[in-house]
């Protein structure tokens, strides 16, 4: 269940990474830096 | 000044940070939180604290996972076309009988959130069917999202499944038993009144126009209903109630899986055909600004919690004299909202029940729940608020916060009537 | 204020948040190493998985101290660290295991129950990452403070409402990850309720007479500076309450609830022979009105916020501007000792008798750092 939970948080991840290169604003492509930061420490099983 | 030194003036920097950030130089609300919270701890003398910065958000990892697989659930049941489908199908069978369908609808509204405890799982599932039926029949966009905001706050409240008032309880180590009763004592009631003020009266007067709307509904059944079509939404609800009702049984596979598993089903369906990758990336897209918010709200709780403003808005409340006890529970809890609901319960609900003890505290932490579940339309988080705007269509969510505002005030008082009459109340049950 | 975006500007602002995330992890990572304990001597180190095979190889696996005296006599287990957000625990336990010395029965000392807890912090509580004590030859010990729940990394993902499986009780579903909501524990359930169910089979085989669990509660949370007892401990407690009332610490006494499910006062009782009692001392570094979140607040109790609130009424304990660690592990370091007199006067076959353990004026004088062993000998 972690692993596949895993695959999802990566999942998510890819698709803001996407959204951020595709967004033409500043401040949103900021927004979609700060959802980054917490799914990275967790696909990493850090945090 | 002892007493509002330094963390009053924390409070103030802090509040004024976001308001400045948010208004004056029109940053998006995620951003100017982060910077509040940034702002704070370097004038709390904690510098830039990169771990605090970053655990706060992970108070909130698992939701933004709830929140953006139902959001990839919403676009692909809109995408197959089950979505106006099924609407066209409730308005031909419902349509000559408004009051059970306001009341129907409504309760159709509650219901995921009554399963999993999330007003975002209610709004963007059967809160997204319902708003292609309340609008074809009459109700306009901006109420259309207010019944589903609402509906969706009582949903997360009424019972099986209530978390703020398994974390009030959990506060003072009450068991989460015998809440069922008071919950649906603090819930129907208000589903109702909301139903026959939002949705009824645009019912009944709907007559006219049956020419315009059978063309309309004829559209909407260009992908026709028929089992195989609502695959994901029975695939949800079976795999939600499931884990519910068996839950020694059934494996606990969680929303995001649940949202996931419905979403692919859609592609099977036998619907229009999509782009399942397409599709979740408008998800997302839709959803960053409120992942994002969350993140923000995180950070600022963290920091609020580190320099000491928690401690200074919680004993501040705290002090407030009897006579104005009630009103600071129904202020101070829905503000406090505006970071979280789930939050609010626990900084607040806690320490608030505590100070009732003595009252029926079942009846009590259920009407707390209550009022916490106002959290969920407080700006800038209303999850409620802001999907309900989504799904709808609506880009600016503070007129959708304006026709809640009534009900919010409603529910409030009806909390703490509940309140004050706890044991008289719990007395009338069976 | 609109600034255009590139996939340039993309590009630096996810390597901005690649660097937050890696100096974060990095703080993140430091608390995984274990704690270092100096045992007294005449301590044998065991694994609480010698008790449930389960449990080897995992992390939740945590060291079990076991000291024999003399005399034969009874056993009593000392359990820390089942809420590492409550430090006066965990100190209070490494007290025994670096102090004591066991002449009669036999005592057997668990430092980190929850070991898994002291890995990480709760996200927006804001609590510090250590606490640290002078030593008397100048050194510092220095112990992880760390959360309440399981790291989640072990315990994810958490199911939406955790049920407890012996008796269907409903909490929220984080819930799993607190060991005192788990007990008996399971064999094949989460590693916390297998870290749960080792505890209660070390306590069934080793047939531990008197088991303690050392909490710590917030000044407003009405169980505290109490003890609480199950059925079976109840005449013991009453008499050790009694005892110390006398000696000027005040105690409540509280039944254990039979409805409240999976703690350890309730199933240690009902699911072995023991005698369960736990004891809840007062601590504001995890109240919820607490002001400023630091290790001073974690060591000293001194808060302007509880100052208010307790003018204001709100409290359950005496508080005059601070709760000092010395004070909290004082009450618990004398409770045990008193429990300890009064098991020998009520089972004369089955008492334990220790020395070496730091009176609570001793504790009040010296401080908590002064009983420590340091680190190099």
């Amino acid at each position: 269940m972690t692993l596949l939970y895993r695959a999802i948080v990566l999942f998510i991840l890819l698709l803001t990474v996407r959204c951020q290169f595709r967004e033409r604003d500043f401040w949103r492509q900021a927004t979609a830096a700060l959802v980054v930061v917490p799914l990275l420490l967790r696909l990493l099983m850090i945090k | 000044m002892d007493w509002f030194w330094p963390e009053g003036f924390y409070t103030i920097v802090m509040v004024g940070g976001f308001v400045f950030g948010a208004f004056a130089l029109k940053l998006p609300i995620a951003v100017a939180l982060s910077a509040a919270a940034v702002l704070g701890a370097l004038v709390g003398g904690e510098w830039f604290p990169v771990r605090h910065i970053v655990e706060g958000m992970f108070g909130y990892l698992d939701t933004i996972l709830i929140i953006a697989t139902a959001m990839i659930f919403m676009k692909s049941v809109q995408r197959s076309g089950l979505l106006e489908s099924l609407a066209a199908w409730v308005i031909r069978k419902f349509r000559r009988a408004p009051l059970m369908l306001s009341l129907g609808l409504i309760f159709i509204i509650m219901a995921p959130g009554m399963i999993t405890g999330s007003s975002t799982a209610a709004v963007l599932t059967t809160g997204a069917l319902v708003a292609p039926v309340l609008m074809k029949l009459g109700v306009d966009r901006i109420r259309t999202a207010a019944v589903i905001a609402m509906g969706a706050i009582y949903g997360m409240i009424a019972p099986p499944v209530n978390i703020p008032a398994m974390i009030i309880g959990g506060g003072i180590d009450m068991p989460y038993v015998g809440f069922a009763l008071p919950l649906l004592v603090c819930t129907v009631p208000l589903a109702v009144f909301t139903a026959l003020v939002l949705v009824y009266p645009s019912l009944k007067r709907r007559a006219g126009d049956e020419e315009e709307l059978e063309e309309e509904l004829r559209r909407m059944e260009a992908t026709p209903l028929s089992v195989r079509l609502m695959l994901p939404v029975l695939l949800m609800a079976v795999l939600m109630t499931g884990e519910q009702l068996l839950p020694s049984v059934w494996p606990a596979l969680g929303m995001p899986v649940i949202f996931l598993l419905a979403s692919l089903s859609a592609l099977v369906s036998g619907g229009r055909r999509f782009d399942f990758l397409d599709s979740s990336t408008e998800a997302l897209d839709d959803a960053i600004p409120v992942l994002g918010i969350l993140m923000g709200v995180g950070m600022f709780i963290q920091i609020m919690t580190l320099i000491g403003v928690q401690g200074f808005l919680v004993v501040s409340v705290l002090a407030l004299p009897a006579w104005l006890m009630y009103l600071g529970i129904a202020t101070s809890i829905p503000l406090f909202g505006a970071v979280s609901a789930f939050g609010a319960a626990s900084v607040l609900g806690v320490p608030f029940l505590l100070a009732l003890l003595g009252r029926n505290e079942i009846m009590v932490g259920s009407a707390l729940s209550l009022i916490a579940g106002l959290g969920d339309l407080m700006p800038p988080t209303a999850l409620a608020g802001i999907f309900a705007a989504q799904v709808v269509g609506e880009e600016n969510y503070f007129k959708v916060l304006r026709v809640c505002s009534l009900h919010g005030v409603a529910t409030a008082a009806w909390g703490i009537f509940v309140i004050a009459y706890a044991n008289e109340i719990m007395g009338l049950l069976p | 204020m609109r600034i255009k975006g590139t996939p340039f500007t993309a590009i630096v602002l996810l390597l901005a948040a690649a660097g937050l995330a890696a100096i974060a992890g990095a703080s993140f990572m430091a608390m995984w190493n274990d704690d270092l304990f100096v045992p007294a001597p005449g301590f044998e180190k065991k694994m609480l998985s010698d008790w449930f095979d389960g449990l080897s190889g995992s992390p939740a696996d945590t060291p079990v101290y076991i000291q024999d005296g003399e005399a034969p006599g009874g056993t009593v287990l000392i359990l820390g660290g089942t809420h590492p957000t409550e430090p006066a625990s965990m100190v209070t336990a490494t007290l025994f295991l670096e102090r004591a010395r066991v002449d009669r029965g036999r005592l057997i000392v668990i430092p980190q129950a929850n070991l898994l807890g002291f890995t990480h912090n709760s996200p927006q509580e804001a609590h510090p990452q250590s606490i640290s004590f002078a030593t008397e030859d100048g050194g510092r010990r220095v112990f992880r403070y760390g959360s309440r729940l399981t790291n989640p990394i072990y315990e994810w993902p958490a199911p939406d409402i955790y049920i407890h499986p012996a008796s269907g009780q409903q909490l929220p579903g984080k819930e799993r990850g607190n060991i005192n909501r788990c007990y008996p524990g399971i064999p094949d359930g989460s590693v916390t309720e297998q870290a749960a169910y080792a505890i209660t089979e070390l306590i069934k085989r080793e047939r531990v007479d008197l088991s303690i669990d050392l909490h710590e509660a917030s000044p407003e949370y009405p169980v505290v500076n109490a003890i609480v007892a199950h059925e079976r401990s109840m005449e013991l407690a009453a008499m050790t309450t009694m005892d110390l009332e006398m000696a000027g610490i005040p105690m409540r006494l509280e039944p254990s609830p039979k409805n409240l499910r999976g703690l350890t006062h309730r199933e240690w009782g009902d699911y072995t022979d023991t005698m369960p009692v736990l004891m809840e001392a007062g601590n504001p570094v995890q109240g919820r009105l607490r002001g400023r979140t630091d290790e001073r607040l974690a060591l000293t109790g001194e808060d302007k916020a509880y100052v208010k609130a307790a003018a204001l009424g709100r409290l359950y304990i005496p508080y005059d501007g601070d709760q000092r660690i010395e004070y909290r592990v004082g009450r618990h370091t004398a409770s045990i000792m008193a429990f300890l007199e009064n098991l020998e006067l009520l089972f004369p076959d089955r008492g334990v008798r220790l020395e070496g353990i730091p009176t609570f004026d001793e504790l009040q004088e010296k401080g908590v750092g002064a009983f420590l062993n340091p680190l190099k000998m």
